[in-house]
């Protein structure tokens, strides 16, 4: 706040050098009393003043506007007592909330960067003493605050809205992730800065048990043991902030064509890795896959129990079909998948009922090849040679008619 | 020549009633069966919605399918009784005539023959039907088995006969439809509407036109031969257990082509194992940032000039209480109470505990108190 400078002149008539020293004290305790009392009275209201006017030109500390570059000195009004290290409460769960934020951090973040301040998200909180505290727990808390990013970010929030996460939220999960869940609002990196792979270790936060297997899977091996830009982290699957339920019907009946097929027929992500781009089409040509599309086609809401990609292939555990132990290319890895579904099936030869999304040609699948070819020699050679008579028939028969019937 | 109003019966009740059936089952296997081999096909869709999806369409292939071999079991044993009792003579079976007839017929309707040929009861294009017919049977029965009962069949086949049948199985289907259409609707309504299979009789003119050789043995009373009726009932004890042990044998064989084995369960694969919601061990609170001080925290750099400010007014060599506090000998000696410093015990320090009461003449501020604790604690250095 501007300060005054205050200049106090007292005039001292007296010479003190010629008056004694009881009679000096004896001046200052009657006359000038009054002068003194009246200088006080000055001081104070000028200071007074001063202060008025220093709060006054200050402005109000409502909530900014997001994306505002605020004063920093906001946040070291609370950082003053959140910065320091070790500061922590007790809640009434018995766990311990701790307040420390690292001011360094934030600052890093990309909230800081963008100049956000505390109460933007806080928006509860306008100063000390804080409003009383009603969370009872850290979950409380982290659900308290997280309706806030609404404010800037609309689109992600809304489609949250969408989420299984919320409805478990709104059926009284307490543990269902939240935004904040995800996204640690005051470290948070710009989203760019980031990469694919640490996007799996934010879910194995609730989801440990799926993280294990997806790490030794071949998608997720890939992924965080490689950097691999193409395989599929886990939103790629389950989607990002509108994370539907993945045992719906719909989700299923849509898997092969929408989740697995968007990469698997797709030749140039493929070659760089040799695998065939045909396992949709040969997967629609077969029993199973014919049942599924036609489900998803015309009773998209009907569940059917034909295999999907994910009911052969694993969920989070997919390994490489030439993987040495649980590859797919081994019959009796395949007939274990197959007894999912047709458990009286003990020969490994009915393994081969499944033509493991080939094409039938002349090296692999000669049989069905070979009937094929038979009957498209057949079929136009059978139909062929009775088209001719058929038709030689007729023209002969109308000749005749008109001739007056001969026969 | 004037028409005779004479009609000759070509197919009995029962020829007819056995080819209605066949014809139903077969019109219906065929309608429910092609959207199957090309389902992406519009037209195939609106099939498998109007019989309320696929595994209804696929059940009512199945019905009209066991329908059809019921049939087939039936004109085995009609055809062993006709055969065995009423000893007809073998007219369906294909001779070298009806090859001569087909290539008389056609040079005919390419105007390089004088007449059409002269045929008896079953022309040749008929005999091609029949045992077309028959083949398609054969193949769709035995193919439709080993797709409807696939455990069973790779017990005794390669796997691979599995797809294998599903491609002849589809060949066929078309095949046969698609002949139907062409040969047979040609043969019996285009050509001229034959209503024989319907009222079971042809008239003369047909009968002339059609089957002349037929015509003329019946005018001759060659067409069948009579045998007395003991003969026939001889006949007839004998052939009766053993239609009835055909007839039980088809049964049974179509009984278990059906019931033979449970393919798949009905229910969903297995689905994911283990809870989704499993938390990883939280982690314990954040440890506070490593107090710097502690580092630099020694009589020389810090405590000693902090103490120097407040303290040694009073507390210099022979000061109060004995106490020297300008030196690092000084503190640690103590004084005339005792040592005021406990080594990496700063609750126990006696000079800790003086400051923490508060009212010392000296009196160190919170925030120093906490670095002289500190510096008990980490070892009271000196440098």
């Amino acid at each position: 706040m501007p300060e005054q400078e205050i200049v106090i002149i007292i005039s001292c008539p007296w010479k003190c050098n010629e008056i004694s020293e009881e009679s000096a004290m004896s001046m200052l305790n009657q006359k000038n009393r009054l002068r003194l009392v009246w200088v006080a009275l000055t001081v104070i209201a000028v200071g007074l003043t001063a202060l008025t006017a220093g709060l006054l030109a200050r402005p109000a500390s409502a909530a900014p506007a997001p994306h505002q570059n605020f004063l920093a000195t906001t946040n070291d009004v609370c950082l003053a007592c959140h910065g320091k290290d070790g500061f922590k409460i007790k809640l009434d769960s018995g766990e311990t909330l701790v307040l420390t934020i690292s001011g360094d951090q934030f600052g890093q973040s990309t909230h800081g960067q963008n100049g956000l301040s505390c109460i933007t998200c806080h928006v509860d909180i306008q100063g000390y003493p804080h409003p009383a505290r009603t969370m009872e727990s850290i979950r409380d808390v982290k659900l308290k605050y997280y309706t806030s990013c609404q404010q800037c970010h609309v689109e992600q929030y809304n489609k949250t809205l969408d989420s299984y996460h919320q409805a478990a939220l709104a059926a009284g999960n307490k543990n269902a992730a939240v935004c904040a869940d995800c996204h640690n609002p005051h470290t948070q990196k710009p989203i760019a800065q980031l990469s694919r792979s640490e996007i799996p270790t934010i879910c194995a936060k609730c989801h440990s048990g799926v993280y294990e297997q997806y790490k030794e899977s071949v998608h997720g091996a890939a992924l965080l043991d490689e950097g691999n830009p193409d395989v599929p982290t886990c939103i790629d699957c389950h989607g990002v902030h509108n994370i539907g339920d993945p045992k719906t019907v719909e989700f299923r009946l849509k898997s092969p064509t929408e989740m697995c097929g968007r990469c698997h027929t797709n030749k140039s992500m493929m070659d760089k890795y040799g695998i065939s781009t045909q396992v949709l089409t040969t997967y629609v040509a077969d029993f199973h896959g014919t049942t599924v599309t036609l489900f998803e086609k015309e009773t998209p809401d009907q569940q059917t129990n034909k295999p999907v990609c994910f009911d052969c292939h694993g969920v989070h555990d997919i390994k490489r079909v030439d993987d040495p132990q649980k590859g797919l290319a081994m019959k009796k890895n395949i007939l274990a998948v197959c007894q999912k579904c047709h458990p009286t099936a003990n020969i490994e030869n009915f393994t081969d009922a499944w033509l493991g999304h080939y094409a039938p040609d002349v090296e692999k699948f000669p049989l069905v090849y070979y009937v094929n070819l038979f009957y498209q020699f057949l079929i136009p050679g059978v139909l062929g040679g009775m088209a001719v008579f058929v038709i030689s028939d007729i023209v002969r028969r109308i000749i005749d008619n008109r001739k007056g019937g001969s026969h | 020549m004037t028409e005779t109003t004479r009609s000759y019966e070509r197919f009995s009740l029962a020829r007819r009633i056995e080819h209605l059936i066949m014809l139903l089952s077969f019109s219906t296997l065929g309608l429910t069966g092609l959207p199957q081999k090309y389902p992406l096909n519009n037209f195939s869709q609106a099939v498998v919605l109007m019989f309320g999806g696929i595994e209804n369409l696929r059940s009512v292939h199945h019905v009209a399918a066991i329908i059809m071999v019921i049939g087939t079991v039936y004109h085995i044993v009609i055809l062993g009784y006709k055969l065995y009792v009423d000893r007809i003579q073998l007219t369906m079976l294909p001779t070298l005539q009806d090859a001569k007839d087909g290539i008389q017929a056609f040079l005919y309707n390419l105007g390089l023959g004088k007449h059409r040929p002269q045929m008896g009861r079953y022309t040749f294009e008929e005999k091609m039907e029949y045992w077309a017919f028959v083949w398609g049977a054969l193949v769709m029965v035995a193919t439709g088995f080993i797709m409807w009962n696939p455990i069973a069949a790779t017990r005794f086949l390669p796997g691979e006969f599995i797809p294998a049948s599903k491609a002849a199985h589809g060949g066929e289907a078309v095949l046969a439809v698609l002949a139907i259409i062409l040969w047979h609707f040609y043969g019996v309504h285009l050509k001229l509407f034959n209503k024989s299979m319907w009222t079971g009789k042809m008239s003369e003119e047909e009968m002339l036109h059609e089957h002349p050789l037929e015509l003329a043995d019946v005018k001759a009373g060659k067409d069948k031969v009579y045998y007395p009726a003991s003969v026939l009932n001889k006949r007839r004890f004998v052939y009766l257990p053993v239609a009835l042990i055909l007839t039980g044998l088809g049964l049974y064989a179509v009984y278990s082509f059906v019931t033979m084995e449970v393919t798949a369960i009905d229910t969903l694969p297995d689905a994911v194992p283990g809870p989704a919601y499993l938390p990883q061990t939280a982690t314990p609170e954040p440890s506070p940032t490593p107090a710097i001080q502690s580092v630099d925290l020694t009589w020389e750099s810090v405590v000693g000039p902090m103490l120097q400010q407040k303290c040694i007014g009073c507390h210099m060599p022979n000061g109060a209480a004995g106490l020297d506090l300008s030196t690092y000998a000084g503190i640690m000696n103590g004084g005339k109470k005792g040592p005021v410093i406990t080594i990496n015990d700063s609750a126990n320090s006696r000079l800790v505990i003086i400051q923490s009461a508060g009212g010392h003449p000296g009196q160190l501020s919170a925030e120093e108190l906490g670095r002289i604790k500190t510096w008990i604690d980490s070892g009271a250095l000196e440098k």
